[in-house]
Parts: C-alpha cells; sequence; structure tokens
C-alpha cells in the first residue's frame, strides 16, 4: 500500500516537471517569435505588416525547427553514449565526432571540387559524410574507447587530439585549395545555431527525428545496457550488437545535427546532467525525454533572449561557457570518489 | 546439464585457458580455486559467455551454447560479478525487477511481479527496497544483486568472487544464502572464490586450476588436501579436521613448526580464533614472502 503510494507520488511528480517543461517550451517559441517579428518592429520603429511577419517567419519557422529538433537530438544521443560508455562526463562531439565531419566535408571538396555534384547536391553529400563517419567511429570504438572504457582522461585526451589532427589536417587542405572551393567548405563547415544550413533542412528534420525515435523506443535496452556489460549479459542483452547499433544511430544523428546547426559541444552534457539530476531515475524513457526538453529549451529561450536583448555574445559560446565549468565540476568530483 | 569441452583462450601472448573440459555437477556448489592468474575468472566468464573463446564449446542440455540466442540463455544462466557500483541512481526494487528482462523485455507482468517480490522476500530486502542502491552497504548491495539473478529463475548460477571487498560476517551470510539456493531452490551454482577455507566449508565439488588448466576436481573432502593444494598454491598447506570439515592452515608455517606444530581435531576456538590472528597479523609477511619465492624461481 505504502510502496504503490510512493511509486504514484514520483511518477505524478516526473508527470508535473514534464508539464512545467512543456509550458517553459511553449513561452519560449513565443518569446523566440516575439523577439524576431514585433520586438525588432519596435526597435527599428516600423510597423510590423502582415506581408513582413510572414517573411520573417518564413525563415523564423526552418531556425525553430531545427533548432528543436536538433538541440533534442543531440541530448539523446548524449545520453544514450553516456549509458554505453558508463561515463557521466563524455559525450560525442568530446570524442572528436564534430571535427570528423569538417574533415569529410574538406576532403571531399578537395577531392571533388566545390562544384562537383557530390558536394553541392545535400543527398550525396550527407550520405558519404554520414558513411566517413559511421565507419570512422567503429574504428575509434573497436580500436580505443571498447578497451578504454574506464580511462577517461585518456578518451578526453584521444578526442583532443583527434579533433586536433583532423582540424589542422582541413585547414592545410583548405589553404593549398581553390580560392572557391575555400569559401565553399567555409560556408558548409562554418554553421551554428545563428547561421544555420536552412538549405537541407527538409533532409535533415526527417532523418534527424528518425533517429531519435529509434533511440527512444529503444529506452529498454538503455535501461539494462546501463548496468554495465557484465550484468547486461547476464540478461540476454546481445552487448556488442546493441553498443554497435547504439554507435551506428549516434554516427548518423551527429553528422545530420553538425551539418544543419553546427558544432554545440556542451549542450548535450548541460541537458543530460541536468535531467539525471532533477528526474533521478534510470528509466531512459523519462532520461532521453527530460534532456532532450532541456535541450530545446536552452537553444530556444536561449536564442529568444540573445536576440531580444541584442546581445553581441552568441549563445554557443553562452553554453560552452556554463558547460565548460561543469565539465570541470564533473572531472574533478570524479577525482574526488576515485 | 552444462558441459565445457577444450577450451581455450589467450590475452596476448600468454595462455590464460589451457584446453579446459569440465562437467558441472547438478544441484551443488562447485567453487572454482587458485592462485592469481591461474584462469579462474576467465573460465568463469568463457562458459556464461560474457568473454568471447578463442576454441573449445559449451554446451547445455546438449546444446551448443553459440547456437543458442542471448535471450534463452539469459532463462537459464545468470552470472554476477564481484561487488560493484553503478553509475545510475536506482533503487533496490527496480534493480531486482531486472531479473526479469529475460522474461518480458522490461514490461513486467503481474507474474513477474510476483516473482519480483519473492526474490526480495527471500533476500530479506523488504525494508530497504526503497533505498537507492548507492546508499547500502558492501553486504546489502550484494544481497540486492543477488536477489535480482534470483528473480532471473536460472537452474545456474555463476558468481564471480562474490566475497570480494565483504566482511568476514557478510561473508558468511552470503555463503549460507548460497548454500540454501542449493538446498531449497534445487539450483546449480560454481563460484570462484579466493579463500580456500570458504570453500572447504561450503562447496560441495572444488576445481582447482593452475596456469590455465584444471590441476585437479572432485569431492571437497577429497580435494583439500595438502598433497593437491601444495602443488597447486606453491605453499605448504595444513589441515586440520574441524566439526567433520576441513580446515587449511596456511599461515606462517615455519613458526608451528618450531612451538610443535598443531595436532588434528583441535577444538574449534582455539584452532578459529588462532587463524583469524594470523591472518590479519601475518597477512603482509606471507604475502612477501611469497613474493621471495617467486624472485628465486626467477632466478635459477
Amino acid at each position: 500500500m505504502e510502496k504503490q503510494r510512493r511509486v504514484k507520488s514520483s511518477s505524478k511528480r516526473t508527470a508535473i516537471i514534464f508539464g512545467i517543461l512543456f509550458i517553459v517550451i511553449a513561452a519560449s517559441v513565443l518569446v523566440y517569435i516575439y523577439s524576431r517579428t514585433f520586438a525588432k518592429s519596435n526597435r527599428l520603429g516600423l510597423p510590423m505588416t502582415k506581408l513582413a511577419f510572414d517573411s520573417i517567419m518564413a525563415r523564423a519557422l526552418p531556425a525553430l525547427i531545427g533548432m528543436s529538433i536538433g538541440g533534442f537530438l543531440i541530448a539523446v544521443m548524449s545520453q544514450a553514449f553516456q549509458t554505453a560508455t558508463e561515463s557521466r562526463v563524455l559525450t560525442p562531439s568530446m570524442i572528436g565526432f564534430d571535427s570528423v565531419f569538417v574533415g569529410t566535408q574538406t576532403i571531399i571538396v578537395f577531392i571533388f571540387g566545390a562544384s562537383s555534384k557530390i558536394f553541392s547536391n545535400a543527398y550525396i553529400n550527407y550520405l558519404i559524410s554520414a558513411g566517413a563517419m559511421v565507419i570512422i567511429s567503429m574504428l575509434m570504438y573497436g580500436m580505443v574507447l571498447r578497451k578504454n572504457k574506464n580511462n577517461l582522461v585518456f578518451l578526453l585526451m584521444f578526442g583532443l587530439v583527434l579533433s586536433g589532427i583532423i582540424r589542422s589536417g582541413s585547414s592545410y587542405l583548405q589553404l593549398i585549395m581553390d580560392a572557391n572551393d575555400y569559401m565553399q567548405v567555409q560556408a558548409a563547415t562554418a554553421v551554428t545555431i545563428n547561421n544555420m544550413n536552412t538549405r537541407i533542412i527538409y533532409l535533415a528534420a526527417p532523418i534527424m527525428a528518425a533517429t531519435g525515435l529509434a533511440m527512444i523506443l529503444r529506452h529498454r535496452t538503455y535501461d539494462v545496457i546501463a548496468l554495465g556489460r557484465v550484468n547486461a549479459k547476464s540478461l540476454g542483452i546481445n552487448y556488442d550488437r546493441e553498443i554497435n547499433i547504439n554507435l551506428l544511430l549516434i554516427a548518423i544523428g551527429m553528422s545530420i545535427t553538425t551539418a544543419l546547426i553546427g558544432s554545440l559541444a556542451f549542450l548535450g552534457l548541460l541537458a543530460v546532467n541536468i535531467s539525471r539530476e532533477i528526474f533521478k531515475t534510470h528509466r531512459h524513457s523519462v532520461l532521453f525525454l527530460g534532456a532532450g526538453l532541456f535541450a530545446v529549451i536552452a537553444l530556444v529561450f536561449g536564442q529568444a533572449m540573445v536576440e531580444l536583448l541584442q546581445a553581441a555574445v552568441p549563445l554557443t559560446t553562452i553554453i560552452d561557457l556554463l558547460g565548460c565549468s561543469y565539465m570541470f565540476y564533473l572531472i574533478l568530483k570524479e577525482n574526488k570518489k576515485v | 546439464m552444462i558441459e565445457i569441452k577444450d577450451v581455450h583462450q589467450s590475452y596476448g601472448k600468454g595462455k590464460v585457458l589451457d584446453g579446459v573440459s569440465l562437467r558441472i555437477k547438478e544441484n551443488a556448489i562447485t567453487a572454482i580455486v587458485g592462485a592469481n592468474g591461474a584462469g579462474k575468472s576467465t573460465l568463469l566468464g568463457v562458459i556464461t559467455r560474457i568473454l568471447p573463446m578463442i576454441s573449445g564449446e559449451v554446451f547445455w542440455d546438449g546444446f551448443n551454447l553459440k547456437q543458442v540466442k542471448s535471450r534463452e540463455i539469459a532463462k537459464k544462466i545468470a552470472v554476477l560479478k564481484q561487488t560493484q557500483s553503478l553509475n545510475i541512481r536506482i533503487n533496490v526494487a527496480d534493480l531486482v525487477e531486472f531479473g526479469r528482462f529475460p522474461y518480458c523485455g522490461g514490461r513486467l507482468s503481474d507474474a513477474d511481479k510476483a516473482k519480483v517480490e519473492q526474490a526480495l522476500d527471500y533476500m530479506d530486502l523488504q525494508l530497504i527496497r526503497d533505498k537507492f542502491i548507492d546508499e547500502l552497504s558492501g553486504g546489502q548491495r550484494q544481497r540486492a544483486f543477488i536477489a535480482m539473478i534470483l528473480a532471473q529463475d536460472t537452474p545456474y548460477i555463476f558468481l564471480d568472487e562474490p566475497l570480494n571487498n565483504l566482511d568476514i560476517k557478510y561473508s558468511v551470510e552470503m555463503m549460507k544464502i548460497i548454500r540454501k539456493f542449493v538446498t531449497e531452490l534445487g539450483k546449480t551454482i560454481v563460484l570462484v572464490l579466493h579463500d580456500i577455507n570458504f570453500a572447504a566449508a561450503y562447496a560441495d565439488y572444488i576445481v582447482a586450476m593452475k596456469d590455465g588448466k584444471i590441476a585437479g576436481e572432485g569431492p571437497v573432502l577429497d580435494m583439500i588436501s595438502p598433497e593437491i593444494l601444495n602443488g597447486i598454491f606453491d605453499h605448504n598447506f595444513h589441515i586440520v579436521e574441524h566439526d567433520g570439515k576441513k580446515v587449511c592452515l596456511y599461515y606462517d608455517n615455519e613458526s608451528r613448526r618450531k612451538h610443535g606444530g598443531y595436532t588434528h581435531n583441535h577444538d574449534s576456538e582455539h584452532v578459529s580464533r588462532h587463524g583469524d590472528e594470523h591472518a590479519h597479523n601475518r597477512g603482509d609477511g606471507f604475502a612477501r614472502r611469497n613474493d621471495d619465492k617467486k624472485g628465486r624461481r626467477h632466478t635459477v
């Protein structure tokens, strides 16, 4: 009897938090739209006509969709990655996933040229970069992650060095390539949430939604994987296969989000840990949704504030600053535990 | 019945398992003993498919385990590694619910829930069922994990060093529970043990390993003898009998010989108190001497 009451109260609490999160998201969306339309017209002293509103919305809506799905997916992927690596600190971008994207773009242009279909056709380009990221991440996992799961410092170092090598290699290639090609690579890789690559939104949104959904539907498997390799295997999980599927999904998701909204290194870390602290559960159904919603709020509300206050600091910088400090805290805490 | 045939495994150049074949005795406790690096845990891991093997076969009731689905194996064989900490916030009851995963994939039916309640009752965990795992003592945490594999309801249970990090009190408690699993629930248990005396006191069969091979196997009373143990552990053993069980004394043999040594069938208090004292006081010396011995062997 008492147990039932406790279960009820804890699931009630979860429901209330989700309710609040959805309200906050709705409010953030309204503030975001307001900041780009009426706030702007007030500032410029121009009337807000129907025509102007529509034309702004035509640009704001894809951005809103991109931010929401992208942010949500980044958080879900980070949670899945942390579960698989049994770590609270690592996220896919921290071990160099997004620099792989820059690398593949540069190499494609370097070999085929910016005018070739392979680069300019968003679909072919995406397939190639996603394929490259899948292969590289599988290699990386087989050689490094699997054996050094408990060696956090090593993995962070590895990620740092890997992204360093890929970035400097890319900038070398960019230096010696044709000036026109260079401009094209820059345009493709210098994507941020302010400067979203909305050209590919109709390709990206379905892929991102499908990837996120696939992970959420697998939430029960992630629950068991979180118990560690031996327990998961003892409970009948085909561990290696599940981990490979997980990596595959993450590689697909990372390549498309990086292409659409650029690198957001610390967003996933922040969202995952906030949701973990607030929901205090092991259930990935709750953790995935919670982390995803926090990430959406951080992006949409943050972006709205930046527009509204005409802040000179871009949102990514703020998120990185917060996330970075939080990561320091986590690393120090983990060190103390050992 | 579980049967292992000619299993090989190696890490790098060193052979960890070198042609191991074994039949596991039903409805009994089998303890795998041996020195560090003899391949005990690897053998356990290979049988339960936690670790891969280079060659060899494991049969369960005549089926080759390689051809059986993971889910189906999980209904027959449960395995638990030594006491572990988890990275997640999970309470005892939720952890035990995971034991039903092979049957329901995480969607518990009423029958599954009943099994969970049974396991919680059996392991005496009802009072702490809502506590988080990381708030528990080592002994309680171990009991929670054991309850999980009890809910898994498998005829075979494999335990890798279940007494690691447990106090003497909890170790004895754990071994008594394991004994009850065999007598009351008819389970077959295989466990890796570090302490030969726990094996001598609670196991039915002993499998002794040395250098990746089985150095001897048999009923516990036959196996606990100086002739067999001295070879397996490279150390001089002295065996005393007490209440029909054998106890190994391996602490500081030289000084005991000087004082005339123990005679057989000592009264229990004397032996156990003495044994404990020696275990604490001479632990270091014992280890160091062992190292010396190894060092000497290398130079020769």
